[in-house]
């Protein structure tokens, strides 16, 4: 398995968040498109971080590779914020105009 | 230590100001405040005494630098002279006399409070005056003097006459004070600075002038001499001195007899210097006639204090005369012994005016309080003497020696000092110096001028002998001419009487002739005067000691001097000293008997009624009118000044009516019917066109453009990430 | 390339969360998709075991599946009010959205295939265990202690602002 096999996989998953976060009508599966897009991100920093080694993480004779997985480990805490306050605002959202349709919320329309 | 001590002296009598001022502006009243200005005047009396012993033989001038402007620096300093402390000491001694004198005399005031700031600023003025080394200096204190003076001649504004009277000061002595400007301008101009003693002071600089440019010198010697004529009332700018007796009496007798108008004086002995042989004769010209038609005047007013003020007119001219003529120390020294008979004087009649107040006050509204109501009595109009309030006239009085005795006696002394009665008295010694001063110049120089100056000043000293006595004669001799207001007089309080007594101290040449004995003044030297430069320098001194020398105290170093073969110092012509001599005796001669003259006269008039007034009067019908009438300056000055002005004026305003503005008005609708309405259409069209068009483009736009704003943000996503594809599609194809 | 039994699961693993990750995207059941969404989480965190990230592929587990998703649900219920709820999506809109997620899929394919270096780099199969002891020396060494820490506050004030900000009302 190569490098590019990750990056592929990555790139459907990053495009398929884009495709949901796009066309979706519910705000809760544009959140879920969003998610696919963290996933296809922490994959890819996992992947380079196995692929790629900078100089600096080479101490003695020792290799460590963990700079992407703690990266990602920060990008997984920050997808349970996002989805938590998403969530909220989704609620707050729902609860002052009865609808989660991202198209019907447009009170800033010109 | 002599800076420090001028510092006192200056900042004294102006904090006392300053805490006035603010007192004011606070709108509170600080208990006993008349005692605090009285005894800052006090400090500054003590420092100016203690100044005596500090001055120096050769006096240096004290500056610091103030302002430049490109090249040109102005400092501000001070200049301690002999004549300057003598003119510090007669300042605060003659004002706090008059501070204890108003205590009394102002008591009640409503604006009591105000009145002693106005005395404490203008003292501090004059002190800064007298103080400056340098002309601008001068001429600051000179023009606040003017100001203060003009505050207190309408202290009681509410009265019309004072309220004239202080705007007639005021303009008339700033057309001196034009006049003055010029003339510093013209030195400023010559001499590149307004310094006048150091090295490269204007006296410094005078030395050094051709012969040619003497015309020059002497052009803005008048012109400076201008300033005194408006400051001390010489002809023709008098006439504002009499009518200044509106503001009250102390005033009068610190500012229009002692200290203000010395200031003419103190200036014009100042820029001694810088006087050439025409402008000497044309200042002492000035003060001679001055000295004459004052004199004459004075002869036949009513108003008690209408005497006094001509009386200070024409003495302020033998001063001028003095100066004029040469006789710096004469000059100076008459200033000095009239600053404190004049003050006597004016305080003597404030206390009789004083005295009639109170029975005033008390006969017309039964109110005990006299001061409240003093000025509402007074709204009677002076103008031309027609017109005298009745505790001012003379006629009204008689016979007050007995009610008021402290006062009469007082102003006996005064009045026989004015009057040059011999030896006892110290207004003999200084008239009698002028009158040597200017007999002896016209013998040594063989002048026709000065013959006749020293013709006129002797005149003047009859008259003035004449109508000093007739004034003691008429207020304290006599019957009572008014027997209910003579009921009423009364003798002052001892705040009033005390002052009168030490100013009559100081008449009697034991206490002040002392100071222009032994050379403790010195008269600078005349560059450009033809004569040989010891006959300017030479009179006083000369006659000084010649006369300290049979009849005087604290002559004993001078006599030592002599007697010590001193004559090679300042003796040293022998034949100059021998012309001078004789010009002293033959004055003092002619004075002594001119004086008697006019005291019998005066009684034979007055007291014994040989001869009646009226009788000679009528007789002299003319003469008699001319004076009465002052020489009808005031005639002159209504009728053909301000008629010439107001003429010219309305000349001016149908110029303006007529031709300025049918041009305006032409113009103007020239500009409204055709420009305007050019410009109407052109606004309405054009421009506002153009803004409205502009204005509905962008509306319309709006309108289209705002629809692409949807509000859904997945529309946005849309544009975003397109976008992003785009961009990356360029870079990647290019 | 061996076609071995490693290889074979690696394309398991990658298809299942392609697939799942397509069904998405797509289903119109929102309830599916979150149990599509789930399988597509299994999918990355087998990919992680592949890259030798075991501790982060249970984590990918525990918060994802058992955190994230439920909260999803959760989010579901709350506002549809249904489990079943359709999604309707415009042709218009499916249209551009499938055009412009295309072009950027192609785009970074294009970025993928002619990178030179990330070329021809396999994996060598180094063993990095045990990776949890290296990940919490790293946590709490220099390193990473600001970040970890920024992490942790900012964790607490988004869930303060959400409980915040999703709380009812509170009427007079």
């Amino acid at each position: 398995m190569s490098l590019q096999h990750y990056l592929v996989i990555s790139s459907i998953l990053f495009s398929l968040g884009i495709f949901a976060v796009l066309t979706r009508k519910n705000a809760i599966s544009i959140l879920m498109g969003i998610e696919l897009i963290l996933n296809s991100c922490n994959l890819n920093f996992v992947a380079f971080s196995r692929f790629i080694t900078p100089a600096e993480s080479i101490v003695g004779s020792e290799v460590f590779r963990f700079d992407g997985q703690i990266i990602a480990i920060f990008g997984i805490v920050l997808a349970a914020a996002e989805a938590a306050v998403f969530l909220a605002i989704i609620l707050a959202i729902y609860r002052e105009f009865g609808s989660i349709r991202p198209d019907e919320v447009d009170t800033l329309k010109g | 230590m002599v800076v420090s001590l001028i510092s006192i002296i200056l900042l004294a009598p102006l904090a006392s100001f300053a805490i006035f001022a603010l007192l004011g502006l606070a709108k509170r009243n600080f208990p006993r405040q008349d005692y605090l200005s009285t005894f800052a005047m006090l400090v500054a009396l003590g420092c100016s005494l203690y100044l005596i012993q500090e001055v120096v033989s050769d006096p240096k001038p004290l500056t610091v630098e103030w302002l430049s402007l490109g090249s040109v620096t102005f400092s501000m300093g001070f200049y301690l002279d002999s004549v300057t402390v003598i003119m510090l000491i007669v300042v605060t001694l003659v004002s706090s006399l008059v501070h204890i004198f108003s205590i009394g005399y102002m008591h009640g005031d409503p604006r009591y409070p105000r009145f002693f700031a106005f005395l404490s600023l203008f003292s501090f003025s004059m002190l800064f005056l007298v103080v400056s080394d340098n002309l601008l200096g001068i001429y600051i204190g000179w023009e606040l003097v003017g100001l203060c003076s003009y505050l207190l001649i309408g202290f009681w504004f509410e009265k019309d006459s004072a309220a004239n009277a202080c705007k007639k000061a005021f303009l008339t002595t700033r057309v001196g004070d034009v006049g003055m400007f010029i003339g510093m301008m013209m030195l400023f101009a010559e001499f590149k600075t307004l310094s006048l003693y150091g090295d490269n002071g204007i006296f410094d600089a005078v030395t050094t002038l051709e012969s040619g440019q003497i015309a020059g010198l002497s052009i803005a010697g008048i012109l400076i001499f201008c300033g005194a004529v408006g400051k001390s009332a010489q002809v023709p700018l008098h006439t504002w001195l009499p009518d200044a007796m509106e503001g009250p009496t102390p005033v009068s007798a610190l500012i229009h007899a002692a200290t203000m108008v010395a200031a003419g004086v103190y200036l014009v002995a100042r820029m001694f210097p810088i006087l050439t042989p025409t402008s000497s004769l044309v200042i002492a010209y000035v003060g001679g006639i001055t000295a004459l038609v004052a004199a004459t005047i004075a002869i036949v007013r009513f108003d008690i204090k209408r005497v006094l003020a001509y009386s200070t007119v024409s003495q302020l001219g033998y001063m001028m005369l003095a100066i004029g003529a040469g006789s710096y120390v004469a000059g100076l020294f008459h200033l000095t012994t009239h600053a404190f008979f004049k003050a006597l004087l004016f305080l003597g009649s404030g206390s009789v005016i004083h005295a009639f107040h109170a029975m005033h006050a008390h006969h017309d509204d039964e109110h005990t309080d006299d001061a409240e109501h003093e000025h509402d009595d007074h709204s009677l109009v002076h103008e031309h003497g027609s017109e005298i309030p009745p505790d001012q006239d003379m006629r009204n009085m008689g016979g007050l020696r007995k009610k008021m005795p402290w006062t009469f006696g007082t102003m006996l002394v005064a009045t026989l000092s004015i009057s040059g009665v011999p030896f006892v008295f110290s207004g003999f010694w200084s008239k009698d110096k002028i009158l040597a001063g200017v007999l002896g110049r016209a013998m040594e120089w063989n002048s026709v001028h000065h013959y006749i100056l020293f013709s006129m000043a002797l005149i003047a000293a009859g008259i003035t002998a004449f109508y000093m006595f007739r004034l003691i004669f008429m207020t304290f001799f006599g019957e009572p001419r008014n027997q209910e207001m003579h009921n009423m007089a009364h003798e002052s309080p001892w705040v009033m009487t005390v002052p009168l007594i030490i100013l009559a101290a100081l008449s009697f040449p034991i206490v002040n002739t002392g100071w222009f004995n032994k050379d403790y003044v010195k008269p600078p030297e005349q560059h450009h005067v033809s004569a040989p430069q010891h006959a300017y320098v030479s009179p006083d001194t000369k006659t000084a000691d010649a006369n300290f020398g049979f009849s005087l105290f604290g002559t004993s170093e001078a006599e030592a001097a002599e007697e010590d073969g001193g004559n090679g110092t300042t003796y040293t012509d022998d034949a100059h000293y021998a012309v001078h001599k004789l010009a002293h005796n033959i004055a003092m001669v002619l004075s002594i008997c001119v004086a008697g003259l006019g005291i019998l006269l005066s009684w034979m008039f007055y007291q014994r009624r040989t001869f009646s007034a009226e009788g000679v009067a009528t007789t002299f019908r003319p003469v008699y009118n001319l004076f009465w009438n002052k020489y009808y300056f005031d005639e002159f000055y209504d009728g053909v000044l301000v008629a010439l002005t107001v003429w010219k004026s309305r000349l001016f305003a149908k110029f303006d009516l007529s031709f300025i503005d049918g041009i305006v008005n032409g113009v103007g609708k020239v500009t409204r019917d055709i420009f305007a309405a050019f410009i109407g259409f052109f606004d309405n069209r054009v421009v506002d066109g153009l803004v409205n068009r502009v204005a509905e483009v962008t509306w319309a736009a709006g309108g289209r453009i705002r629809k692409i704003q949807t509000g859904a943000i997945q529309t946005y996503l849309f544009v975003v990430l397109g976008g992003i594809v785009l961009i990356i599609l360029i870079f990647r194809l290019f | 390339m061996e076609f071995t039994l490693k290889t074979f699961i690696f394309y398991g693993f990658a298809l299942s969360t392609i697939a799942s990750a397509l069904a998405v995207v797509t289903v119109r059941n929102i309830v599916h998709a979150a149990f599509a969404l789930m399988v597509t989480l299994f999918g990355v965190a087998g990919l992680y075991v592949f890259l030798q990230a075991d501790f982060l592929a249970a984590t990918q587990v525990i918060v994802y599946v058992g955190g994230i998703l439920v909260l999803i649900l959760f989010g579901v219920m709350m506002t549809s009010g249904r489990l079943e709820m359709r999604i309707h999506i415009e042709r218009g809109q499916l249209l551009l959205g499938a055009g412009i997620s295309f072009a950027l899929l192609m785009l970074l394919l294009t970025v993928i295939a002619n990178t030179p270096i990330w070329k021809n780099l396999t994996d060598d199969g180094t063993p990095l265990s045990p990776t949890t002891e290296r990940i919490g020396q790293l946590i709490l060494n220099e390193k990473f202690l600001l970040p970890f820490e920024v992490v942790s506050v900012l964790l607490l004030v988004a869930l303060i602002g959400a409980a915040l900000i999703s709380r009812k009302e509170v009427r007079e």
